[in-house]
C-alpha cells in the first residue's frame, strides 16, 4: 500500500533556476500522518454538514428533533439523558448547533496542525463518546438495533477508535500503521474486539430479521437521487428475501476478519480486502452514504470509517513501505522554483 | 426559524476577502513583473466574487452566462496547464488539477443552481429545473475539504499557489544591490530602494501562509455551497 499523497518542496532561492533537470530530494511518506489527515478531512466534512440549514431549525426534521428521535426504544435512564440534551438544543438551536459545528471545525483543523494534533485527537475521543450517547442514542445497542448494516454500534465510535490508533508517535509503520502507537499486541486486540463486536451485532436483536433490515433501507430512501433509490429497492428486496442469510454472512466475514490478524499476513490482506469491499457495498447500498445525498445527514455513517480502520491494519513489509518521493520519476524542479507536485488534493505532510 | 443569515454573510465576506487578496497578489505579481501564479490569483478573484453572490443574494451581479463563460475558460486553462505539467514532468497528478476541480465545481453550481428550498444561493439561471447529481457534489466537496486539510498540514507553505509568489517576495526583501533570480521571467532583478520600506508589509500580506489560508477558505466555502446543493 502506498500513501495517497506526496509533497511539493519549495527550494531555497539559491537553488532556483530555469533548469528543469530532475533533482532528488528524499522525503518519506508518513502513512500515519496521511491517515490522520484523511480523518481530519472527514471531521471537516462533518463540521460543514453540521451547518446545513435544517440543523438550525427546531422542527422534527431539525437538529433537536433528530436528537429526540434517538431516545425512543432506549432504557429510560438513557432516554432521559438524550431528551434532556435535545430539549437544550430545542430551546437554543442556533447557539447549540453553532457550538457543535465549531467543535468539529476545531477538531478538523487541530488534527491538521502537528502542534495541536494531540489535543484535537483527545477532544475527538471525548466528543465522539458524547455524540454516541446523546446524538446516536448509544448507537441502538440498548435497543437491539445496532446492526453493522445500519452503522452499529454507532458510526461515531469509529472516530474515537481511529483517534486512539492514529495517536501520533515516532516509529515504523511496519508491520502495520495501527501498531505504531499502541504496539502490535494491543492493536491486534483492538482489531479483534472491534470486528468481534461487529460480528455479534450482525446476529443479535433485529440485526438478522429480514423485515427489520428491509425497513432499515426503506426508511432512508426518501429524497435520494434516482440511481441510489433504485439500488435501495434492490437492497430492500434482497433483505426481505435473504435478510437472515445476509446477516449470517456478514457475521462470518466480520468474525474471520477479527481473527485474521492472528493468522498469516496474506490471510489478513485477503480479509481486509473483503472487509473493505463488503463495507463499501453496505455504505452505498444500505447506508445510502449516511443519508448525505438526501440532504439530511450530519455524518457519512460507519462505512468510510470502517474502511479507513481496515486500511491502517494493512500488513506492510519492509519492501512495501513507501519509498522516498523525491525520485527522478516524480519530482522535478519547475522553473518557478517549486518541485512539481504529484498529488491532487494537496501537499501532504 | 431558518439558517441564521449571519452565517451566509460570514461566508460571503470571507469569499470577498479571498477575492480582494487575489487582487493584491495580482498587483504584487505585476509590480515585480513576475507572471507566475497569476492564473491562480485570477481564479480566486472570480471565484470569490461569484461565491459571495451565491451566499448573499444582494451581492450578485452579472448574468450567470458571464460566470459560466469565465469558469469554463478557467477550467480549460487549468486543464491545459495540467497537461503541460504532465508532458513536461512525466505522468503524475499535477497540482493544477485541484484548480480544474474548483473551476468545474463553480461551473456546475451555475449549470445546476440549488433548489429553492435553501435561501443561501441566489444564482440567476434559466436552467433552474436541472439538478446536479448529489453524488457528484459530495465527491467534489470531499475533495475540496481534503485539499483544505492537506494544504493546512503541509510543511511547505505557499504550495497552494505553487509557491509562485516566492520570487516576488524575495525580490522585495532582497538587500539593495543583491541579485535574485528565478521565476518564469527569469530576470536578474535588483530590489528597488523605494520598495524596502514596504517589504515587511508586503512580506506579511503576501506570506505563503496567507496564500494557503486563502486557498483553504476558498475550498471550505465552495464545499459548503456544494453541500447546500445536496
Amino acid at each position: 500500500m502506498s500513501s495517497a499523497v506526496s509533497t511539493s518542496v519549495e527550494l531555497p532561492s539559491s537553488e532556483i533556476s530555469r533548469d528543469t533537470r530532475p533533482v532528488v530530494r528524499p522525503r518519506y511518506h508518513d502513512l500515519q500522518r496521511t491517515f490522520q489527515l484523511i480523518l481530519a478531512t472527514v471531521w471537516l466534512m462533518d463540521a460543514v454538514l453540521q451547518i446545513q440549514p435544517f440543523m438550525f431549525t427546531r422542527g422534527s426534521s431539525g437538529f433537536s428533533g433528530m436528537l429526540h428521535s434517538t431516545a425512543a426504544g432506549n432504557p429510560s435512564v438513557v432516554a432521559h439523558t438524550i431528551t434532556w440534551n435535545a430539549s437544550i438544543v430545542y430551546h437554543q438551536p442556533v447557539l447549540t448547533n453553532t457550538l457543535f459545528a465549531l467543535v468539529q471545525f476545531v477538531i478538523a483543523f487541530g488534527i491538521a496542525f502537528t502542534r495541536t494534533l494531540r489535543p484535537a485527537l483527545g477532544l475527538s475521543i471525548v466528543w465522539s463518546v458524547g455524540v454516541w450517547w446523546f446524538g446516536e442514542g448509544a448507537g441502538g445497542v440498548f435497543q437491539g438495533t445496532a446492526t453493522p448494516f445500519g452503522g452499529g454500534p454507532g458510526a461515531v465510535l469509529f472516530y474515537a477508535v481511529l483517534a486512539v490508533l492514529l495517536w501520533p508517535s515516532q516509529g515504523s509503520d511496519s508491520p502495520f500503521v495501527a501498531a505504531r502507537t499502541v504496539g502490535v499486541k494491543n492493536a491486534k486486540l483492538i482489531w479483534l474486539v472491534v470486528w468481534g463486536v461487529l460480528a455479534i451485532l450482525s446476529l443479535v436483536g433485529s440485526g438478522r430479521q429480514p423485515k427489520a433490515l428491509h425497513d432499515l433501507v426503506a426508511g432512508q430512501n426518501v429524497g435520494q437521487p434516482g440511481w441510489l433509490a433504485h439500488i435501495d429497492k434492490v437492497s430492500e428486496s434482497f433483505f426481505l428475501h435473504h435478510g437472515t442469510s445476509a446477516a449470517l454472512l456478514l457475521a462470518i466475514a466480520c468474525g474471520l476478519t477479527a481473527v485474521s490478524v492472528y493468522i498469516t499476513p496474506q490471510f489478513t490482506q485477503i480479509m481486509i480486502v473483503t472487509a473493505i469491499v463488503v463495507f463499501a457495498v453496505i455504505w452505498v447500498a444500505v447506508q445510502d452514504f449516511g443519508g448525505i445525498l438526501a440532504g439530511g445527514a450530519t455524518d457519512p455513517n460507519s462505512g468510510p470509517l470502517i474502511i479507513l480502520l481496515a486500511l491502517i491494519y494493512w500488513p506492510l513489509t519492509a519492501g512495501e513501505l513507501p519509498r522516498p518521493t523525491g525520485t527522478a520519476e516524480n519530482t522535478v524542479i519547475a522553473n518557478d522554483g517549486v518541485i512539481a507536485n504529484d498529488a491532487v488534493i494537496g501537499n501532504g505532510a | 426559524m431558518d439558517t441564521p443569515s449571519w452565517l451566509y454573510y460570514l461566508f460571503g465576506v470571507a469569499m470577498l476577502v479571498v477575492a480582494a487578496y487575489g487582487v493584491f497578489l495580482l498587483l504584487v505579481s505585476f509590480r515585480f513583473g513576475d507572471p507566475a501564479g497569476r492564473d491562480v490569483d485570477i481564479a480566486h478573484l472570480f471565484m470569490g466574487v461569484a461565491m459571495a453572490g451565491m451566499f448573499v443574494s444582494r451581492w450578485t451581479f452579472w448574468p450567470s452566462g458571464f460566470w459560466e463563460l469565465v469558469f469554463f475558460v478557467l477550467m480549460v486553462w487549468f486543464i491545459a496547464r495540467s497537461a503541460q505539467s504532465i508532458q513536461r514532468f512525466g505522468l503524475h497528478i499535477p497540482h493544477e488539477a485541484i484548480h480544474v476541480l474548483m473551476s468545474l465545481a463553480m461551473l456546475l453550481m451555475y449549470w445546476f443552481p440549488m433548489a429553492a428550498s435553501s435561501n443561501a444561493m441566489s444564482m440567476t439561471s434559466s436552467s433552474s429545473h436541472r439538478i446536479l447529481d448529489p453524488g457528484v457534489g459530495l465527491l467534489l466537496a470531499f475533495t475540496l475539504f481534503g485539499s483544505a486539510i492537506f494544504t493546512l498540514a503541509s510543511p511547505i507553505k505557499g504550495a497552494s499557489h505553487h509557491g509562485t509568489h516566492a520570487v516576488a517576495r524575495r525580490r522585495a526583501l532582497a538587500p539593495i544591490g543583491s541579485a535574485v533570480s528565478g521565476g518564469d521571467s527569469s530576470v536578474e532583478a535588483e530590489a528597488e530602494p523605494h520598495l524596502r520600506g514596504d517589504s515587511s508589509l508586503l512580506s506579511a500580506i503576501a506570506s505563503p501562509q496567507l496564500e494557503d489560508l486563502s486557498h483553504v477558505v476558498m475550498c471550505i466555502g465552495m464545499g459548503f455551497l456544494l453541500v447546500l446543493m445536496l
